[in-house]
């Protein structure tokens, strides 16, 4: 048997997930009870195991465009079509989780409703095209989630006509397909105090009150569980106990708002359970 | 009058704000237009480029905290206004 890890839990004691903060496209939350692999596994899930809609195959119209009253534009853009495609696939799009991934839909792999969304985009110049001219076709509800996002610009008798195909992907297939950014943890730290040898107690305590977590005569404890500025300052002065727990973990991360980022997190953790589930089956067989 | 940019940009990417952030993915094409109306803005008041200072409070007050994302948008050159006439 391992030797117990200092602050380690009982075997099957539950582990504790607390919200923090909590946005839309944002979430901080702490972990209690876990090892440094499980937190590093829950970040690498939280980055590319996650699926979400991200355009994948453009179609561009080549040759004259004719608006109603047939006036001729050009097709041929500033940027390569590739450029744009890139560009396109980048959006960030609204996803729903219920959607198929298309290798594993019934339909196939040809695309079917169950598994891809169509858009299309149709501007004529001069003007700047953005994420808002981008026209969902058999969804409308699965929108980019940014309007302002310039695609291209368009000059004088110059126009786009194109159509794009929405599939589900996960972030390790390309980065298009990452629902969060900025996924990062750290331990959960303490500075323990003694009033009796540091007396400016009071300006810490006058500055982050929200970092107190526990007082006594003689002692007082902060945390930097919530970001507090000047708590950073305690780093440098004498007579602060730091200490570290490498059990309890304070994760954050934000959303591209493709998906709420409790719902990520929901996902994630199931997800993180699964594979874990997988792995034990194939080693018990 | 303020100074033309020329050559290619610091970032890679010719022409146009890229769409993320290459290090971490967040989304910075729709901050940067909030950017240079911020900074126009600016100019118009205070009648000189905006200042390190102001810069840095554009970017915190539009969200944006990593430094990776931060020089997306400080560091790029729209270059796609004098391509589009070829």
């Amino acid at each position: 048997m391992a030797p117990k890890r200092k602050g380690a839990r009982e075997e099957g004691e539950y582990k504790m997930l607390k919200i923090i903060e909590l946005k839309d496209n944002f979430i901080r939350f702490e972990i209690d009870g876990i090892t440094p692999g499980i937190a590093n596994s829950l970040r690498r899930t939280l980055i590319n195991d996650i699926p979400k809609l991200a355009i994948e195959n453009v179609v561009f119209h080549h040759g004259e465009i004719r608006d109603k009253d047939g006036n001729v534009y050009d097709s041929s853009l500033p940027l390569f079509d590739e450029m744009i495609a890139s560009r396109l696939g980048l959006i960030p799009l609204k996803t729903d989780l219920k959607l198929n991934f298309r290798d594993e839909c019934s339909c196939g792999g040809t695309g079917c409703d169950l598994c891809t969304v169509t858009y299309s985009i149709n501007k004529l110049g001069p003007g700047d095209v953005y994420s808002s001219d981008i026209m969902p076709v058999n969804r409308p509800d699965l929108t980019p989630t940014d309007p302002m996002i310039p695609i291209v610009k368009l000059k004088k008798d110059q126009a786009i006509l194109v159509t794009c195909e929405a599939i589900l992907g996960r972030g390790k297939e390309h980065a298009k397909w990452q629902v969060t950014s900025g996924v990062s943890y750290k331990y959960h730290r303490t500075f323990t105090i003694n009033k009796s040898e540091f007396n400016k107690w009071t300006y810490y305590k006058e500055k982050c009150p929200k970092s107190v977590v526990s007082e006594t005569d003689d002692q007082i404890v902060f945390s930097d569980d919530t970001p507090c500025r000047f708590l950073s300052q305690l780093f440098e002065e004498d007579h602060v106990k730091i200490d570290e727990d490498d059990t309890r973990f304070i994760f954050k991360f934000e959303t591209d708002g493709s998906l709420k980022a409790i719902d990520v997190l929901d996902y994630a953790i199931k997800r993180l359970e699964d594979r874990f589930n997988t792995l034990m089956e194939s080693l018990s067989d | 009058m303020v100074p033309v940019q020329r050559g290619r940009n610091h970032t890679g990417e010719s022409m146009i704000i890229p769409v993320r952030c290459f290090s971490c993915g967040r989304v910075i094409a729709s901050d940067y237009i909030k950017f240079v109306e911020e900074s126009k803005r600016i100019r118009n008041e205070t009648g000189h480029e905006p200042t390190g200072a102001e810069k840095s409070e554009i970017l915190d007050n539009l969200g944006i905290e990593r430094y990776c994302c931060r020089r997306m948008i400080l560091s790029n050159a729209d270059l796609i206004d004098e391509i589009i006439s070829y």
